[in-house]
């Protein structure tokens, strides 16, 4: 294990560095961008508890989702770890120039696999933590649980994040080392036939069990619940594990501890041991991948050239350059894929999940929760695809900024792209959830109208922001995203989706409720909606133009 | 003393490297030419470990490196034209890490730290982090902490991308001496005018096949060009029928 510690004592010192290049940040920086994730966590541990009041205040079923709902946050945010980690072991292991750099040094693969599991780990945990910190803590709130509870979960929550990640590794190393060489288009082709496979599975109601016990009536309001408490699964240990030391049932909580931390070092052996087994393999078979055969043809852009004719010369050069560098970037569109992928199974799933057959009042609330969904799938797309477009242009701006264009034209083509897409995800998701729900005309024209403004807006702010805070030098996107600039764009653009979204939730609410008339909810729609063209305009003109001001008036 | 035999890489159909055989001594400054994309990173990158040959063994001071690839990269030292760095780590760090990572006693660490450093003009730029190091100074700092472990045999891919005459006149000394200690130095470069000053043996490769090997007399014998080294290249690497 010589190498592994080498290799922690190196990440000793890059942290030991951090200060010095914390202290290079100016202060401004450093204070809203603390307030932000506080203000962040405050919001979530608000939120968290208001819903757990909410079902308290319901009574029996509520009550016993809330206990319900410990084990499936863990089953939940497992699987998005594995996700996440899947995604994070492909560009940090396999697109990390540290690789060769490593792998001709004295040290065996396993510890550098080992190695990367960890920093893996940790890059794709942190968001794990910034949602359990609220969740365990409104929880413990609203269950009156100790302090001790706190620490139960972080104790329980070290061995289970490793557990996950470990797992997303294995697969990936699994995958990349055996997986057929078949061309990106033949995979992306039957990972779309699986997800209509599923999803006409569940349409057709096939996966349905005819019961009537409480567990398919919990099942009904949220799915999952049921394989989140499979006992063998680590979410249900760790549920069940910190619940019991918090009781004081110490045998049981050791116990249920003692089987997560077997089961994470048993991972650790496996990366280990795939490390050298398969490591070195599979690293130089992706790496040799784009060799194989025939010189490789590129994945072509999904538009051929000759299609956007009726665009002009620099915006049509713009388009076809960026979508071919987005579809030749697996590392890219994946998490693009996935990010719209969940919500696109969630939202053709919801009439499988009746909800259309719940009263006006859920309806409707579901229909605004919807709407939330997709504001904040959008705002994380705006924020980690289209704010550092720009800046990804890199070294070669000079090149754009040569052509016979003007500053102002690519500002103006970026955002259009980057809008067309937006709107083309976020009206035909916002038609499904409607027709699902069987809304009224009314609400439908609210949710189209919010799904346009938030397309523009939300691309209007990560364009022109990109080119306010430009940072040519950067080639990693996660730099760019999680600069200054990142982060404003991404607290702008929540503080302008919860401005926009909460006075029509808010007025339809009560108006199904029959706290307001239809007289005072035609007034309200009127007041929300020049509202709404209000902040979209700002939203959208104000980024774009400081953006244009600024891309002129730097130097390149 | 690095022993290639009938060293094959294949990517798919394309061949990178054909059958390539060569023996080079110990303590020997050998220059690999060709052309761009003739297979000279790509025997590099094979040499180190870096890529899997499709047939053929590489040996390494008799160690063969598909058997014992740990210990071979003991005995090495790879410089590549664009070198890997912890762009957060300072170039002081840096050191001490690849002293760990070797196995280098501390005492030595600080003794080479201290003959590299001064030698490098790197001084000033110790506690400096290396995202903030310019082209040069990062090149310099790869050079100083390659020497670090006394590596028996050295690649380097293009050692002199980006230097100033201060750096190049530097290393250009610095691996004459090298060599002449006893170490086995395998480089590509394209300025043959460094080659032509430098090396013991030239290997010409193009097309993926040795196409000239030999001191630069022999190598001018073999062309029948009585010019300079890039006459014997460029004659030796022409395409038939130019």
């Amino acid at each position: 294990m010589h190498g592994v510690a080498v290799l922690l004592r190196k990440d000793a010192c890059v942290l030991g560095n951090l200060s010095v290049l914390a202290r290079e940040q100016s202060v401004f920086k450093g204070v809203f961008i603390l307030v932000f994730a506080g203000a962040m966590l405050g919001g979530l541990w608000y939120l968290f508890l208001e819903g757990f009041q909410f079902l308290g205040n319901l009574g029996g079923i509520g009550v016993m989702l809330i206990h319900h709902l410990f084990a499936l946050c863990f089953f939940g945010l497992g699987l998005m770890l594995v996700l996440s980690n899947i995604i994070t072991t492909y560009t940090t292991v396999f697109h990390s120039e540290e690789i060769p750099f490593l792998l001709c040094r004295p040290i065996a693969p396993g510890e550098i696999l080992l190695h990367k599991w960890l920093e893996t780990t940790l890059i794709s945990s942190w968001a794990f933590f910034l949602i359990i910190v609220p969740f365990i803590g409104a929880f413990a709130w609203h269950e009156r649980l100790s302090a001790l509870f706190m620490l139960w979960t972080f104790l329980f929550s070290i061995p289970l994040v490793l557990l996950y990640a470990g797992v997303g590794m294995l697969l990936t190393i699994l995958v990349l080392r055996f997986a057929p060489r078949w061309r990106a288009r033949l995979w992306v082709g039957i990972a779309l036939l699986g997800l209509i496979g599923w999803g006409g599975w569940l349409l057709l109601g096939f996966g349905k069990t005819p019961t009537d016990d409480v567990a398919f009536i919990l099942e009904r309001f949220v799915p999952g619940l049921k394989v989140a408490a499979f006992p063998l699964w680590p979410s249900a240990w760790v549920a069940e594990g910190i619940v019991a030391l918090s009781r004081g049932q110490w045998l049981r909580g050791s116990l249920l501890f003692g089987v997560l931390l077997a089961n994470t070092l048993m991972v650790a052996l496996l990366v280990e041991a795939a490390g050298n087994a398969l490591f070195v393999q599979t690293w130089l078979r992706t790496r040799a991948a784009f060799r194989q055969g025939a010189p490789a043809r590129p994945i072509a852009a999904p538009v051929p050239a000759t299609r956007l004719t009726f665009l002009a010369h620099d915006a049509r050069a713009l388009v076809i350059k960026d979508v071919r560098t987005m579809a030749r970037d697996p590392a890219q569109w994946i998490q693009g894929f996935l990010f719209f992928g969940l919500l696109t199974l969630y939202f053709f799933n919801l009439r499988n999940l009746h909800y259309h057959l719940l009263s006006d009042v859920w309806r409707n609330l579901i229909t605004f929760l919807n709407i939330f969904s997709l504001a904040a799938v959008m705002c994380s797309f705006s924020s980690r695809f289209i704010y550092p477009q720009l800046s990804l242009e890199g070294q070669a701006f000079w090149l754009i900024g040569l052509g016979p264009t003007t500053m102002g034209r690519i500002l103006k083509i970026k955002f259009l792209s980057a809008l067309v897409g937006m709107l083309a995800i976020s009206v035909v998701l916002m038609t499904v959830s409607t027709i699902s729900l069987a809304v009224g005309w009314r609400v439908w024209l609210t949710t189209m109208g919010l799904a346009v403004a938030m397309s523009l807006g939300l691309s209007a702010l990560a364009t022109g922001l990109g080119a306010v805070f430009l940072d040519l030098k950067q080639r990693n996107p996660m730099s760019i995203i999680s600069g200054f600039g990142g982060t404003l764009n991404l607290a702008l653009s929540l503080v302008y989706l919860a401005a926009v979204i909460l006075p029509f939730g808010a007025l339809n609410h009560y108006y199904v409720l029959g706290r307001i008339g239809s007289g005072d909810l035609r007034t309200g729609m009127l007041a929300a909606s020049a509202w709404l063209i209000i902040a979209t305009l700002a939203a959208t003109f104000l980024p774009l133009f400081s953006g244009k001001r600024s891309l002129l008036r730097r130097d390149y | 003393m690095i022993e290639i035999e009938h060293l094959t890489k294949s990517f798919g159909r394309v061949q990178a490297v054909k059958d390539l055989s060569l023996t080079i001594p110990q303590g020997e400054l050998f220059c690999f030419l060709g052309p761009n994309g003739a297979g000279k990173t790509t025997t590099i990158k094979l040499l180190c470990g870096l890529l899997k040959p499709t047939s053929g063994t590489i040996r390494i001071r008799g160690l063969d490196l598909k058997a014992e690839p740990a210990a071979v990269h003991r005995l090495i030292g790879y410089i590549p034209d664009t070198p890997y760095l912890y762009e957060r780590l300072t170039p002081l760090e840096f050191f001490q890490f690849i002293g760990d990572l070797y196995q280098v006693p501390p005492a030595q660490v600080r003794e080479a730290r201290d003959k590299y450093f001064a030698l490098f003009a790197m001084e000033d730029y110790a506690q400096t982090l290396i995202k903030d190091l310019s082209h040069g100074y990062r090149q310099r700092l790869i050079y100083a902490a390659t020497f670090l472990h006394q590596p028996k045999v050295l690649f380097i891919d293009e050692p002199f991308i980006g230097l100033d005459p201060f750096s190049i006149r530097l290393i250009h000394d610095l691996l004459r001496q090298t060599a002449r200690a006893g170490t086995t130095i395998f480089l590509t470069t394209h300025i043959l005018a460094f080659a032509e000053q430098l090396a013991d043996r030239i290997g010409i490769i193009s097309g993926g096949s040795l196409s000239g090997l030999g001191t630069l007399a022999e190598l001018k014998a073999l062309s029948s060009v009585q010019g300079a080294l890039e006459d014997v290249f460029l004659r030796l690497t022409r395409p038939e029928g130019n």
